[in-house]
């Protein structure tokens, strides 16, 4: 298994979307959380201490750009190998085909989740920045603060899963377009419908099972109430998709001819 | 030592003309007979019309309105106009004379901008007939209106002190005339009324838009409206070739049980030669708050994502299979090929997108409609109309632009997972994102990104003496729908240019 880790991480380390990609992670989720917090002010709020926005949700909408990067880099750790033929390589050098699979997910969930680190520590830092100049208290941006720290553990997580899922999706369908059409789909065409769709029950229903919506719950620090599934169950959702698509993908990798 | 001749190969297929023609054929043919490129076409169509379905089927409300029909204008439209009527017959040519002082809204507080106050000569008491109307009104000045729908702006007016206004009929020819004293007047405009019957009513009139209430903020919205008030005091009436005495009417007034107006604050006063009328409701087009067409048709904000995927592998599974170079050899004027993969790729778009638009549209529009509270309220709408037919032709105007789009950034990018996020992300994250912008920034968005296309799919008229809330979540674009269009084709023309300068420089 080590053999077999060690394997990926030279495959992916040594291809140079890889590190573009990764930059792409921090980068676009940092640009856009910050543009985010710069484009909001107190004057819709009698007073700034009664505006009831989520700052911290607010500083982490980079996700919104860094998941399509995260997506891009899973897809093509398993698609990339189909397009050039590197399958037969891999697949000879270890003919165990789940072992392979997993060594994937493990090098691949590791790059998502310092990638992700990265961008949701520069999200808050650049909100602690911009939001004091709006109006808004940087405190509960810190850290310390429980919710904040749920918010910025379960956002790294998702980056993560999101990578599995890719990964996951890509391993079904093997070609790389295909993939990431179905990975952005999942997550850009389903939060999209749900702005479509006019009844309340059925964009709850999508809310609630979409995997980014459900996933991103997980951001919220304030009104849990009104949020269509509590933040650690959103979570779970979205990991139980990852689950599926990996256990999907290796079902169909270890039955189907390379 | 004899020399054997050596007869040089020469292919015996005759020689075959490289043009334009030949160019789209090649194109065209390795499109037709990729089976996941038709399929993913097919795609397009099905996710479309398929969302369009469930955006129809699943919304709506149980809860039925219980107005009455709405009154229908001269021109067929659906209009309100409702407002107390103090009026008197004029037969033949004529004119009305009055100074007018707006007194202001509900309870001391100042009308709305668009409030009206003036005199008017309509065809009869019933709602929608045809009218001509001299106005003041506090935001926007003086205004001659008729038929609903044409505004003719005049000078300013001043708050506090009362404005004379007159209104002459000569023929079908209606002219109005404004003065501060009475005494010098200034014309502010003629219309024309056809068909209007010799014997009308000319009269005083006040009226109002509703007020609106929006609370946005942080990706919540609300938006809150209810009847405003106006009223406003006449003095020194006159009308000119007029007969007989005045009448109080309340025109559009729902009559109860003993024939009085129902629930409606509409009243007419008269002491000693001046008439106090206040007034709740509007004489003006009426503009549904939710655009049914526009909402059949947007199944084609997911539908494209299909599409995306086969418009950038049209260009970059070349570069995989490595068969750019037998393209490139065949023809080596680069920029025709990119030519004419964008003519092919744009027609297959084109009538793709018609075909589920249309779809869309017959399948969606009659089951929103019905599906509203108030479904009279709402204009029932043919695919002939022309509002329609540009909603609909623009859409698959839209998907062809989208595919070149997505074919230029393929050719730029040259890898096809970047291509692909790229274009998707651009076009469909915006959906999700923008109800949490503040409105300038969205109108911006909508405004400069390939996102203002959408714009093509609006029907909804929109009018200058009409104050509409444009909320990019309901679907609203701050610019018309012909600009919106514009700006998605100039984005795929630009980018396309790009791609042909970059293909021909750089190595294949």
């Amino acid at each position: 298994m080590r053999g077999a880790l060690h394997a990926e991480w030279t495959k992916l380390r040594t291809v140079p979307s890889t590190w573009w990609l990764l930059l792409a992670v921090a980068a676009l989720t940092v640009a856009l959380s910050a543009a985010a917090t710069g484009t909001v002010s107190t004057d819709q709020c009698p007073s700034p201490d009664a505006c009831h926005e989520d700052t911290v949700k607010l500083s982490l909408t980079g996700i919104w750009l860094g998941q399509a990067a995260v997506a891009a880099l899973g897809v093509l750790a398993m698609s990339g190998e189909y397009g050039t033929g590197t399958i037969h390589a891999t697949l000879t050098a270890v003919p165990r085909r789940v072992r392979v699979l997993a060594a994937k997910a493990a090098v691949v969930l590791g790059s998502a989740l310092v990638a992700g680190t990265v961008a949701v520590l520069g999200s808050l830092l650049a909100g602690r920045f911009i939001l004091p100049g709006n109006g808004f208290s940087a405190a509960p941006l810190s850290l310390t603060e429980g919710p904040t720290l749920r918010a910025a553990v379960g956002t790294v997580l998702y980056f993560g899963l999101i990578a599995l899922l890719s990964l996951g999706v890509a391993t079904l369908v093997r070609d790389t377009a295909g993939a990431i059409t179905t990975v952005l789909g999942l997550l850009y065409a389903l939060p999209a419908v749900v702005e479509l769709v006019g009844n309340e029950e059925w964009r709850e229903r999508i809310r609630e099972w979409a995997p980014a919506s459900a996933g991103l719950a997980v951001q919220a620090t304030k009104n849990l109430d009104s949020l269509p599934i509590a933040p650690w169950s959103g979570l779970a959702v979205l990991a139980a998709w990852a689950g599926a698509g990996l256990l999907a993908g290796a079902a169909v990798f270890t039955l189907r001819d390379a | 030592m004899t020399t054997p001749t050596v007869t040089p190969y020469r292919s015996p297929l005759p020689p075959a003309r490289d043009g334009f023609p030949q160019l789209l054929r090649a194109e065209w043919i390795k499109l037709r007979t990729v089976r996941r490129w038709s399929l993913a076409l097919l795609a397009t169509v099905l996710v479309t019309v398929a969302v369009s379905v469930l955006s129809a089927f699943s919304g709506g409300s149980d809860v039925k309105g219980d107005r009455p029909p709405p009154p229908v204008g001269p021109a067929g439209a659906i209009v309100s106009d409702s407002f107390p009527f103090v009026h008197q017959k004029l037969t033949g040519d004529g004119s009305i004379t009055a100074r007018v002082s707006l007194l202001g809204g509900r309870e001391g507080r100042p009308a709305e901008a668009w409030a009206k106050a003036g005199v008017v000569i309509k065809e009869s008491t019933k709602p929608g007939s045809s009218y001509a109307a001299a106005m003041v009104t506090p935001g926007h000045g003086v205004r001659l209106q008729s038929d609903f729908t044409r505004d003719t702006a005049g000078g300013a007016v001043s708050r506090d002190r009362p404005h004379w206004l007159r209104l002459t009929r000569s023929g079908d020819e209606f002219t109005a005339y404004e003065s501060a004293d009475g005494s010098t007047w200034t014309k502010v405009g003629t219309t024309r009324l056809a068909g209007l019957p010799d014997t009308a009513q000319a009269g005083l009139f006040v009226a109002t838009p509703g007020e609106t209430m929006v609370q946005r903020q942080f990706g919540s919205t609300s938006v809150g409206g209810r009847p405003a008030r106006v009223t406003a005091a006449f003095d020194r009436v006159t009308v000119d070739g007029g007969g007989g005495t005045w009448r109080q009417d309340v025109v559009g007034a729902v009559v109860g049980a003993n024939g009085d107006p129902k629930g409606t604050p509409d009243s007419s006063t008269e002491k000693s030669g001046t008439w106090t009328l206040t007034g709740s409701g509007d004489v003006a087009p009426h503009t549904p708050e939710v655009d049914i067409t526009q909402q059949s048709l947007s199944g084609a904000q997911i539908g494209l994502i299909p599409l995306v995927a086969l418009s950038v592998l049209f260009i970059t599974a070349e570069y995989r299979r490595g068969m750019i170079l037998t393209t490139l050899t065949a023809s080596p004027r680069r920029g025709r090929v990119l030519a004419a993969k964008a003519v092919v790729l744009a027609g297959v778009a084109f009538v793709a997108g018609l075909v589920a638009a249309l779809l869309s549209f017959l399948v969606s529009e009659p089951e929103l409609r019905d599906r509203m509270p108030n479904p009279l309220f709402y204009p029932d709408m043919a695919l002939t109309d022309g509002p329609v037919l540009r909603a609909v032709v623009g859409t698959a105007l839209l998907l062809a632009a989208v595919a070149v789009l997505a074919l230029a950034v393929g050719a730029l990018l040259r890898n096809t997972a970047a291509a692909v996020t790229l274009v998707v992300v651009v076009l469909v994250l915006p959906l999700v994102l923008l109800s949490g912008l503040p409105i300038g920034a969205a109108h911006w968005v909508m405004r400069l990104t390939p996102l203002a296309g959408f714009a093509v799919q609006r029907t909804l008229p929109e009018y200058e003496h009409v104050d509409t809330v444009c909320l990019p979540e309901e679907g609203c674009y701050p610019q018309g729908p012909w600009s919106g269009i514009s700006m998605l084709c100039a984005w795929a023309l630009v980018l396309l240019g790009l791609a042909m300068w970059r293909l021909r420089r750089r190595d294949a």
